[in-house]
């Protein structure tokens, strides 16, 4: 058991160190989720005080379209070095491979979350200190990760894998969306706790049952 | 008999729709044949060959 | 097996038959007008059973994807695939049908209710799965691919119900289907949804076959010709 973790670990210390040198998948991420941040304010006509009922929508989908962005790179350094072929060979069960992939995008899409949450704050006038949101960030990119890490793998290994990516995510996630939104929206309001409980429910119960799933069937799916 | 034309469209979709896909596989069946065709002269031209 | 399936295709061939003549009878001449509505409330006797037909199908999908994961045969893959073609089939008459019954009775056509929204992520789901096998680099990986897709897909159904309900429970915009089922109704609709079974399973035979064949006549190509 320990020595699965460890080896969890070393596929994440790999991928956080070249990230850290690269910065190149947070640093794509972040500037396409603020670019959306920016053009669905203007579809929506921000001015028109329509802010607070779109608010949590438009944070969501700058999130999610950014996560589909990132969670596209995750494999593709594998891909392009035949990494992938290397990491196969070694003895080790595929899901520690899954976990070790998933920790990274996981740190990944939160390092993103926890930088453009306060920029869209401040675009909508929110309050900038709002740990319950920090809560449903934490567990909806949870849910994303899980699925994006199983079919990022899965795309890669198609011919068209850029398009297949989102065409495979998006709707498996449309749960945890609605969801992290209804969550979202009495935090930015301000409304008590139980408004949301039913909604983290949702999403933690979505987390665990993607959890469960894509580490049984990633084997298939990097297989050769 | 309000709506008739409604009824109507739903009704004709289905059938179509199911008619199309009925219309693909037989496409496919003719695709099919005419490989299994063209297998068997390759076939016949080699054991006449050989 | 496919001696077997034939066999009974003559028999299905047959039921699948009377059964759709015995629905439309039904719905056009035996059950009577509804009186809220009037009588394009009918298309609800298609347009259930097919909805039912979708679920149905992409549950042999699920079944069948974790068959060809365990067994590796291009039979249940050829199963699963041919059920996910006649499951998208169904699901899209769903989304045209519903519409076309929604207009004239309530006024609208779309609504964001925990059925029809199924229906939608449903199809593009299985949508997914077809383009998977037809941008895989090769059949095999194409099976294994959508096999993953069938299964966390069909997972992801009750999921999406449960969630787009508790969100639209919540914003009672939703429509509710007024009156219950009167008998007759109840049996026009059950023939109904016997008769579009059996037309699935039919379409589903005859696909699966035909992709067997495709599977087989490559194969012996290869081997002539390689």
């Amino acid at each position: 058991m320990n020595k699965s973790f460890v080896k969890v670990l070393t596929v994440f210390r790999k991928d956080i160190l070249a990230e850290l040198r690269t910065r190149e998948i947070v640093v794509s991420v972040l500037v396409f989720a603020l670019l959306v941040l920016v053009i669905f304010s203007f579809a929506f006509d921000m001015g028109a005080g329509m802010g607070e009922t779109v608010a949590p929508g438009i944070l969501w989908v700058a999130l999610t379209f950014g996560g589909v962005i990132g969670f596209n790179r995750i494999f593709a350094m594998e891909k392009e070095n035949s990494r992938l072929e290397g990491l196969m060979l070694c003895p080790v069960d595929r899901a520690v491979i899954y976990w070790g992939k998933l920790a990274g995008s996981f740190t990944f899409m939160l390092a993103v979350a926890v930088i453009i949450t306060p920029v869209f704050l401040v675009l909508f006038n929110l309050p900038l200190l709002l740990p319950r949101l920090a809560l449903v960030i934490v567990l909806t990119v949870i849910g994303f990760a899980a699925v994006g890490t199983l079919f990022s793998a899965l795309a890669i290994n198609t011919r068209a894998r850029d398009i297949m990516l989102p065409i495979l995510f998006l709707p498996i996630v449309v749960p945890v969306i609605v969801a992290a939104v209804k969550a979202t929206a009495p935090v930015l309001a301000g409304a008590p706790w139980a408004d949301m409980l039913t909604w983290l429910q949702v999403i933690i119960a979505f987390d665990i049952i993607y959890l469960v799933v894509a580490t049984l069937v990633f084997e298939f799916v990097i297989e050769e | 008999m309000e709506n008739l034309g409604y009824l109507f469209a739903a009704y004709t979709v289905i059938w179509a729709i199911v008619f199309g896909y009925i219309l693909f596989m037989q496409r496919n069946q003719r695709r099919l044949q005419r490989q299994i065709n063209l297998l068997q002269e390759s076939i016949d031209k080699t054991e006449n060959d050989g | 097996m496919n001696i077997k399936r034939s066999l009974r295709n003559n028999g299905l061939l047959e039921l699948g038959f009377v059964l759709m003549i015995a629905a439309l009878y039904m719905v056009f001449l035996y059950v009577p007008t509804e009186k809220h509505t009037g009588i394009v409330q009918r298309i609800f006797y298609f347009h259930v059973p097919v909805a039912w037909v979708s679920f149905l199908a992409f549950f042999v999908t699920f079944i069948f994807s974790i068959l060809y994961l365990s067994k590796r045969e291009m039979k249940w893959d050829a199963i699963a695939c041919a059920s996910a073609e006649a499951g998208v089939i169904f699901t899209t008459l769903v989304l045209i049908t519903g519409p076309i019954w929604g207009k004239p009775v309530w006024g609208i056509w779309w609504t964001w209710d925990a059925r029809l929204t199924t229906s939608l992520v449903l199809w593009l789901i299985y949508v997914a799965y077809l383009l998977v096998r037809g941008f895989a680099t090769e059949p095999a990986r194409g099976a294994r691919f959508s096999a993953v897709v069938g299964i966390v897909g069909f997972i992801d159904v009750p999921l999406v119900f449960l969630t787009v309900n508790l969100w639209r429970t919540q914003h009672p915009t939703t429509i509710i289907f007024e009156g219950g089922l009167t008998t007759p109704m109840l049996v026009t609709l059950l023939v109904c949804i016997a008769a579009f079974t059996v037309l699935y399973v039919l379409l589903t035979i005859q696909s699966a076959n035909l992709k067997s064949l495709d599977t087989a006549l490559k194969r012996l190509k290869s081997m002539h010709t390689g």
